[in-house]
């Protein structure tokens, strides 16, 4: 009798494991195109719309005056009519691929990137404040137009460094010269 | 190892380009116009002679391409005085009626078909934006000139 219910004990720890091994195994195709679009988001974060000096020039009070100094009234409307909508489409991108990292952090990330609790709960904390500033900046700039908030910008733009720099870590394993310490690119994407 | 070879091929080629044909080209859009003129609308392909002579053709798409977007890029990043001036410079260097010139980039808007095929929306947006605001901004400088001016003649057209 004791030992059927050893056996029982062992078949059930046995049982046991070989569920915890299933749900942890990464799921295919489903898990690779999680990381694949992460490593996207992340790519058009850090080398498409975050580069400080396009930010920058997007941004540039510069710009204003000196459409302010030599256009027409008629041209600084439609500057500012076009500025508006490109600080729009920034900002709404830089929210769209958060949020795709996001989904990545909630999901996949699990499988495959090993983040100690401490760096988890700060990172969902900086994800919930930065879904938060890019919707306030949008309205600012909806309102106010592209140069109604610059210390939201770059606010928002140290938050999304901060996600893309857990983000990378995250998604090292991907990288040809993860291990090597090979130098990353920085700066401008390659062609 | 296969590839390292051919990188440095594609650097050598890039500096090639530099050194002789875009040392000839002092500002950044005439390098945009002539590179993207090397691109090959339908299959986006660069071509160049010389430089797929002295290395191989795709060493040289692979050169056009990366030399195509750095200028892109130091576009993109340019204040957008600086690219009234180098607009205005261009302008001059067709020996065309300035006045035609810009009523034609206006409508046609040229510079669409001048980015090269790998970049981003934003980036790509955004110069049209400043092309657009510097055309707006040379044309109304243009229609202010005096009309008797005999070295710059007034638009004949400006539909």
């Amino acid at each position: 009798m004791s030992q059927l219910i050893l056996f029982l004990i062992v078949a059930a720890l046995l049982f046991a494991s070989l569920f915890l091994l299933v749900r942890r195994a990464p799921q295919g195709q489903g898990e690779g195109e999680a990381l694949a679009e992460a490593r996207q988001a992340l790519n058009t974060l850090q080398f498409g719309l975050l580069p400080p000096e396009l930010v920058g020039r997007i941004f540039a009070k510069a710009d204003l005056d000196y459409v302010t100094s030599v256009g027409s009234k008629q041209i600084r409307r439609a500057y500012c009519r076009d500025r508006k909508r490109i600080a729009l489409l920034w900002i709404g991108e830089v929210r769209r691929k958060v949020v795709s990292l996001r989904q990545f952090h909630l999901g996949a990330a699990r499988s495959f990137a090993h983040i100690n609790l401490r760096t988890e709960m700060r990172l969902a904390r900086d994800f919930a404040a930065l879904l938060l500033v890019c919707r306030f900046v949008q309205v600012l700039i909806y309102v106010g137009g592209p140069y109604a908030a610059p210390q939201m910008i770059g606010f928002t733009m140290r938050i999304a460094g901060r996600v893309c720099e857990i983000s990378e870590k995250s998604l090292a394993f991907l990288s040809p010269a993860y291990g090597t310490g090979a130098p990353r690119r920085s700066g401008t994407a390659a062609p | 190892m296969t590839s390292y070879p051919r990188r440095l091929d594609v650097l050598q080629a890039v500096q090639d380009l530099r050194d002789r044909t875009l040392a000839g080209m002092p500002r950044p859009l005439d390098r945009l116009i002539y590179l993207a003129s090397t691109r090959d609308y339908n299959t986006g392909l660069y071509y160049h002679d010389g430089l797929g002579s002295r290395f191989t053709s795709e060493v040289a798409c692979e050169a056009l391409a990366s030399c195509h977007f750095d200028v892109f890029r130091q576009l993109v990043l340019c204040p957008l005085e600086d690219l009234v001036a180098q607009l205005e410079a261009y302008v001059g260097s067709t020996h065309a009626n300035p006045g035609e010139v810009i009523a034609t980039w206006r409508k046609l808007e040229p510079y669409r078909v001048a980015v090269p095929l790998e970049t981003d929306p934003l980036s790509v947006e955004f110069l049209h934006s400043s092309f657009r605001i510097a055309l707006a901004i040379l044309e109304a400088r243009w229609k202010s000139l005096p009309s008797e001016s005999p070295a710059s003649p007034r638009p004949s057209r400006a539909q």
